[in-house]
């Protein structure tokens, strides 16, 4: 058992034995060496169901959404990457404060499970891409560390007990390169676009798994749930898809917080993550560099202005 | 009735369809100060009236691709003048980002516009309607996005 888990075992039970929380949100050991999905506990004995490894890569803070009408204080283990998701669901106001405590912990970079070919022979696996352009692989905010993680709300190096591992994967190597997809894709025609795109829109089947996991889709009633708006079709068509994706992605714009979560879970493989970056990139260029979710004071480029802002319009 | 049915009545000349989000304050009042001025401009442009541009929403410009439209256009109070102060500011924001996120899905820039008009601005709603009629014409029916029937 690896140091990361025990201390996460030993804090868990202490924080429920003590009833500072009434559940906590963490990892555990899946079925086969490559999963480590999401579980929640309520009671001290349950700790010794958590479990961490390189393959704990779900972001939990979605998790919290289904508590977040009731007053019981719940406790969660975030990554860096997953601590913006805290940071953005408190700014959409959809979580208290006080009933929330964020448990930080550092992060070697997490597996690619795609890599797999023998499911029964444990083997070494390369980095996600999301992991390789990691910019903030410290929590940006958390009530209490655990093996040696620290917060910093600045992009940064690795830090913590898995701090030289995290440097030997090479967390964080292509964070130059978190662009290169979008202009590659700006590169082509138009319409070389958009075939490239009718073709991802063709796969989509809407099973809405990237909305479901997205700390910034927290809508109440998302709209494409409505059964009573004309507007918005349901049917998985490659035109009513084109519509679903770059509504999600306008949604989310200025507020995606670039944990890449919603590409990974895609059971089709779409590029998820250009369109988002797409939107980052371009509110980088037009309106000054942001990364939302990282600043709790921080405001959303969509949901302010300047008198001074480009004019194309005219 | 087709030209087939009916080979009396020549072939019409395929013409663009432009749906255009106005703003009541503005740009409404200058469509139709440009009607009471008995400005001609061609008829291609649907206006849809919206209390502010800041109340269109993305998937308005979207649904007006799906079903049919060959051009949207967006059209408001100039930044500074906003019945409601600042809306305007925001539908800048907002499709700054849309008319990219658009051509980075590979529909022309040129079939998504937005503009500036004021109630005053009659000459300037009829040279927009025209100017984007003409440009519209030029590049042909979307495809793009549409519906199938």
């Amino acid at each position: 058992m690896n140091q990361i888990t025990k201390e996460m075992r030993d804090l868990a039970r202490e924080l429920l034995a003590s009833g500072e929380v009434k559940g906590l949100i963490g990892w555990t050991k899946g079925s086969r060496w490559y999963l480590t999905p999401p579980v929640v506990i309520t009671q001290p004995e349950e700790a010794e169901q958590l479990y961490f490894d390189q393959f704990a890569v779900n972001n939990l803070t979605g998790l919290l959404l289904d508590y977040r009408y009731g007053d019981d204080k719940i406790a969660l283990f975030v990554k860096g990457c997953d601590s913006r998701g805290i940071v953005r669901l408190l700014q959409d106001h959809q979580i208290k404060r006080d009933n929330v405590l964020v448990i930080g912990v550092p992060c070697m970079g997490m597996s690619d499970k795609k890599a797999v070919t023998d499911p029964r022979q444990p083997a070494e696996l390369p980095l996600l891409d999301k992991c390789l352009e990691c910019r903030y692989p410290n929590p940006v905010i958390a009530d209490r560390l655990i093996s040696g993680a620290l917060v910093s709300g600045e992009p940064s190096e690795p830090k913590g007990l898995t701090a030289s591992e995290a440097a030997k994967r090479g967390v964080g190597s292509k964070q130059a390169d978190r662009f290169a997809q979008v202009k590659a894709i700006e590169a082509m025609s138009a319409d070389e676009k958009y075939a490239f795109w009718q073709a991802q829109h063709e796969k989509c089947f809407r099973c809405y798994a990237c909305r479901n996991i997205c700390p910034a889709c927290n809508c109440r009633e998302c709209i494409f749930e409505s059964d009573k708006k004309g507007w918005v079709n349901k049917s998985a068509t490659p035109t009513d898809n084109a519509f679903f994706a770059v509504t999600r992605a306008m949604h989310v714009a200025g507020r995606c917080v670039e944990c890449g979560e919603c590409e990974r879970v895609c059971p089709m493989d779409i590029p998820i993550m250009a369109l988002n970056r797409k939107v980052i990139q371009d509110i980088n260029e037009l309106f000054g560099e942001s990364d939302a979710g990282t600043d709790l004071d921080g405001k959303m480029p969509l949901g302010l202005f300047k008198n001074d802002d480009p004019e194309e319009f005219m | 009735m087709s030209a087939v049915d009916n080979p009396k009545q020549p072939a019409k000349e395929w013409e663009p369809n432009i749906v255009g989000f106005a703003c009541n304050w503005c740009t409404y009042a200058g469509a139709d100060l440009a009607g009471l001025s008995r400005m001609q401009y061609p008829p291609n442009v649907k206006l849809v009236r919206v209390p502010c541009s800041g109340r269109t929403n993305p998937q308005f410009v979207l649904r007006a691709f799906q079903k049919g439209a060959d051009a949207v256009l967006v059209a408001g109070c100039h930044p500074g003048d906003c019945h409601y102060a600042t809306g305007n500011y925001f539908t800048r924001r907002r499709y700054l980002l849309m008319q990219r996120m658009l051509e980075f899905m590979g529909i022309d820039p040129r079939r998504f516009q937005a503009r500036w008009i004021s109630g005053s601005e009659a000459p300037k709603f009829r040279d927009v309607v025209t100017q984007m009629t003409e440009e519209i014409k030029a590049l042909g029916p979307n495809r793009k996005l549409r519906e199938e029937i």
